[in-house]
């Protein structure tokens, strides 16, 4: 009976509590989308929100505390930290998850808006930012020093609603690590913050081995202010936690008994039996693209247990997007509701279900090993085309100087596109802006110049890095390059890392395409950032520090001696003077020993 | 009569058939081979971080961005040489400009030369004559010395803003030698601006107009003639420094010029002694050695000026020296300037005991430097020590010429008081 009470008046409690909690909510999606040549990509989204008000008064509800508080001392109104690794194949996997935005180059990536009077006040509010955070999340974000630090002037739009800011007194620091190694360290503290803490609902799926095995991934903490339109509630602050990685369905499902790749029975091989040489003893691969047949416990290595109970019952948990026509199956407790479009479903979770497994076979219809091309596309929803494709690597060669080309291509046959290129690079790259040049590959375009604005910002020796940013267009159907010139200084040999011939990482470029607004301005859709690229300098011998003092001393000893003794001494003729000689030295020696041995010496008296 | 002339128009001739075989064949390397130029910029033994052709480009880009050029890490050269530069049709469009200025400075350069030969002053100063003076070089072998040395070529289509300087320093000796000192201190504070360390040469640069002065204007107290041309100079860098103000802004002109010259923030590998010494020094003695560096740059100025004060010119041709092996930033274009100097003294050429040693050094590191350097930097088969070994070699080789020559001059002065010693063997004491 007391049970019984008891089991009510938390009921009861609980309904008052989701009464109260409608602006706080929370909840949890993942969605599923099989990108071709047997990848997978796997986003998660985690979302809660806390009205401002709460949060000002240390009622943190869903939102982590431990980095509430880190907000609020260090004033930010608005975080974005980013954890990277891989690199996205836009060419074959298309345009990215949520248009670019929720994800990082390489290593670290952080940038936040911050409340502060000077840009002084600025700068000491960042280093409390990157040093608490630094300690929350394991990384080695207290080495994002002023070097590494940008303001960057075009690339980055607050995405939160800042109603009584303004510009005097918002700041936006930008941070980036490109050689800060993700890892599971800094999977845990993310997991952490979660309400359900990575034991139930979706985020039980995640585990370090996969996530860092994966091709490409991502991890994303965005903190911003929303406000609803005037009048019409109070404006929320909202933490949405990413996660999106791609992974590789042959790599993911083969530890599984078989934890050593081996070659594969000749029986077991997929071969493309187009091919002329195709015969018994010959084997293309076939594309793997249709095969994809793997369920959640196979990539993941768990299932799904169960649903996180503090998750909004409205949002789907799981999500795939397969074409209609694809079969799927699932364990008992969920439930599959396609949607109007026709090429993604999603699946609900019954609260009491402990293990919810999703399986998606090999298509039915098609014998697997006798695919042609056009029926290949249909098992999967095909890649939307990104805006652009940016490559980005170094020309040159040796460790003196070197350039940086960008090739940007813009697969739109009618749009031309236009965007913010933006590099933050170390200091000891020197620059030579006077060098940067943009060109269309087969000929100058007759009409507007490719570069239309450049903001920059030059790097000093030790102090800063170069912050560039060019906003520039690319007409359609067309590749520019963007190529310019930079000299690599030597460092002093305490500055070089242990590793000092592996080079040094360069951060990855951020690209905003801006899209035109109904007001007439332009924002930012969709962003992408390069590959991170490895600069080698010039090195010292880090053996002879000792060696280089003594010799270049002895070099200016020697002239400094040679010389004076020219100025100091007299000369004489070679028989002038007083005599130096061996003889003369001896004597000088022998006479005084005498002297003392004839003391010491008891003689006859 | 008319023999003097007419031998006064030959040799007047005779210079301008000099000035333009050299214009000429500087302007075909320049066009025949257009990428000589560049590549001889990109030269470490050319440019340095203070006076590279690059880097000025990059600056002017910068000031005609309306971004501060000192604002960075790159630009490093005075401020009053980029509304120069920026008089100039644009580099990049009509780059033929550039060409006819660097040719013009080192014509104007040469022919300062010329003339300081030709005033007789290495052979005989106001207050000494050499007993061996008649064997000199005339102007038009010195001119020409200077014009044709290799490394003077190269400096010129390298386009290093140290030819500058070069020229500013000759003509104020030729200013001090032809008793305009006021001429002489406007020039020597030129040089002093665009590259600081010709404030060294002061002293003796002193001496010399001092001597030098015109016979109705002269001052007969040297300390009120020091300080009236110390004003000179100070108030001629005053405006310089003025109007660089007035141009850039800000006075953040003054750290990033000549504070990097001080500090050496820039460690590109260079021919002089001081980038790898503090490549490797360890950072709590940074600065002590940076002190002792500057000491000891600065020690030679005092010492020599008072040893020599018969020959001022000697002491500015041996400081000259000096400044090439250890100033912060040298470059072989420190080396032609010292080279054509030392070509003044002929005359003392046959006291000096190891020029075989030194040509062959200056021989030796002028081949083997470059090589080494793309072993280290290109090819990869060789680490920093290969091109380090070789800069202590050409410092070394530099300084035994500096000392050889010391020795000459002084034994040069001495045998005036002992003739019976000429040729005998000597020792000193």
């Amino acid at each position: 009976m007391r049970q019984l009470l008891s089991f009510s008046l938390l009921s009861f409690f609980s309904l008052c509590f989701a009464v109260l909690t409608a602006a706080a909510d929370y909840h949890e999606q993942l969605v599923l989308r099989p990108l071709p040549l047997s990848a997978l990509l796997a986003s998660f989204n985690f979302r809660s929100n806390t009205t401002l008000s709460a949060f000002e008064a240390h009622n943190f509800r869903f939102f982590p505390r431990s980095l509430g508080q880190i907000l609020q001392h260090a004033g930010t109104r608005e975080l974005h930290l980013r954890f990277s690794l891989g690199r996205w194949d836009a060419e074959s996997w298309g345009a990215r998850p949520w248009n670019g935005a929720r994800e990082g180059g390489t290593g670290v990536e952080l940038w936040a808006w911050l409340e502060a009077d000077t840009d002084e006040q600025a700068d000491h509010q960042w280093l409390t930012l990157t040093n608490a955070l630094s300690g929350l999340f394991c990384a080695s974000l207290n080495f994002i020093d002023g070097t590494r630090t940008t303001r960057p002037v075009m690339s980055f739009q607050p995405e939160g609603d800042h109603p009584n800011a303004t510009d005097t007194n918002t700041h936006l620091l930008y941070g980036v690590l490109p050689h800060e190694v993700v890892c599971t360290e800094n999977l845990t503290p993310f997991l952490k913050l979660l309400p359900c803490k990575g034991k139930a609902g979706i985020a039980s799926l995640l585990d370090g081995h996969k996530l860092f095995d994966a091709s490409w991934q991502s991890m994303a903490i965005d903190v911003r202010p929303v406000c609803p339109p005037e009048g019409e509630g109070e404006c929320v602050l909202e933490i949405e936690q990413t996660i999106d990685m791609v992974l590789d369905i042959e790599r993911s499902k083969r530890p599984r008994g078989n934890p050593i790749p081996r070659p594969l029975p000749g029986h077991e091989l997929h071969c493309d039996t187009s091919k002329p040489y195709h015969s018994g003893d010959t084997c293309f691969p076939a594309d793997s693209t249709a095969n994809q047949d793997w369920s959640l416990s196979q990539v993941f290595g768990k299932t799904i247990k169960g649903i996180c109970p503090l998750t909004d019952p409205n949002v789907p948990p799981v999500c795939l997007q397969v074409p209609d026509s694809r079969s799927v199956y699932i364990s008992n407790g969920g439930l599959e509701k396609k949607n109007q479009d026709g090429m993604s479903r999603c699946f609900e979770i019954e609260p009491e279900t402990t293990n919810f497994e999703l399986l998606l076979p090999r298509p039915e219809d098609l014998p697997a090993d006798n695919l042609q091309a056009g029926q290949q596309v249909e098992n999967i929803v095909k890649p939307e085309t990104p805006l652009l494709y940016a490559e980005r690597s170094f020309t040159g060669h040796g460790q003196e100087r070197g350039g940086v080309q960008t090739i940007l291509r813009n697969p739109s046959p009618d749009k031309e596109v236009e965007f913010i290129y933006m590099e933050s690079l170390p200091w000891f790259m020197r620059i030579y802006l006077h060098t940067i040049q943009a060109r269309i590959e087969g000929g100058p375009s007759d009409h507007d110049p490719l570069v239309q604005e450049v903001y920059y910002r030059p790097a000093v020796d030790r102090a800063r890095g170069t912050q560039l940013e060019v906003r520039m267009r690319v007409p359609p159907a067309s590749t520019v390059f963007l190529t310019y010139d930079f000299e690599k200084s030597i460092l002093r040999y305490t500055e070089y890392p242990p590793d000092a011939n592996r080079g040094f990482d360069v951060a990855a470029a951020v690209i905003t395409i801006l899209s035109p607004n109904k007001n007439g301005t332009r924002s930012a859709t969709y962003n992408l950032r390069t590959t991170s690229l490895l600069c080698s300098l010039p090195t010292p011998d880090f053996s002879m520090p000792y060696n280089v003092i003594i010799f270049t001393s002895t070099a200016i000893a020697l002239a400094f001696g040679g010389m004076f003794n020219i100025i100091v001494r007299r000369f004489v003729a070679a028989d002038e003077g007083p005599e130096v000689s061996v003889g003369s030295l001896k004597q000088k020696l022998v006479v005084p020993l005498r002297r003392i041995f004839a003391r010491v010496k008891p003689g006859p008296r | 009569m008319n023999g003097i002339n007419g031998g006064k128009a030959t040799t007047v001739g005779r210079t301008a058939g000099l000035y333009i075989g050299a214009a000429v064949l500087r302007l075909a390397l320049f066009t025949l081979f257009p990428g000589l130029p560049d590549l001889l910029t990109g030269r470490v033994e050319i440019s340095t971080p203070v006076t590279s052709f690059k880097r000025l480009q990059e600056g002017l880009f910068l000031y005609n961005h309306n971004v501060s050029p000192y604002d960075g890490g790159v630009y490093h050269q005075a401020p009053l040489l980029l509304p120069l530069f920026a008089l100039l049709p644009s580099f990049a469009a009509l780059p033929v400009f550039t060409y006819l200025l660097y040719i013009a400075i080192d014509l104007l350069s040469a022919h300062a030369l010329f003339q300081i030969a030709e005033s007789g002053e290495p052979g005989a100063s106001a207050l000494y004559t050499s007993p061996r003076r008649d064997k000199r070089w005339g102007g038009f072998v010195i001119a020409a010395l200077f014009l044709f040395n290799p490394f003077t070529i190269a400096t010129c289509i390298g386009r290093p803003t140290s030819v500058f300087t070069t020229c500013a320093i000759l003509h104020a000796v030729v200013k001090a030698i032809s008793g305009a000192p006021v001429g002489a201190m406007v020039a020597l504070a030129f040089a002093a601006y665009l590259s600081m360390y010709p404030l060294l040469l002061l002293p003796p640069l002193l001496l010399l107009s001092y001597d030098r002065q015109l016979p109705g204007r002269a001052t007969k107290s040297l300390a009120q003639f020091a300080a009236t041309n110390i004003g000179v100079v100070a108030s001629v860098l005053g405006m310089l420094f003025s109007m660089s103000f007035l141009i850039t802004g800000s006075w953040e002109f003054l750290p990033s010029t000549y504070g990097v010259q001080l500090t050496l923030s820039d460690l590109a590998p260079n021919v002089g002694l001081w980038w790898y010494f503090f490549v490797e020094m360890f950072d709590s003695f940074r600065s002590f050695f940076l002190a002792v560096f500057w000491l000891h740059l600065s020690a030679y100025v005092g010492a020599l000026t008072v040893r020599i004060r018969r020959q001022p010119l000697v002491v500015l041709t041996l400081l000259l020296g000096i400044f090439a092996i250890f100033k912060p930033y040298p470059s072989i274009s420190d080396m032609s300037l010292f080279l054509a100097a030392v070509s003044l003294y002929r005359h003392v050429f046959p006291l000096m005991r190891y020029t075989f040693l030194v040509a062959s050094i200056i021989m030796y590191t002028t081949f083997l430097g470059p090589a080494f350097y793309h072993l280290w930097i290109y090819a990869g088969s060789g680490n920093a020590n290969f091109f380090y070994a070789i800069t202590l070699v050409w410092g070394l080789g530099l300084s035994l010429l500096v000392c050889d020559l010391t020795f000459a001059v002084l034994r040069d002065e001495w045998e005036v008081e002992r003739p019976e010693m000429v040729g005998k063997e000597i020792r000193q004491i």
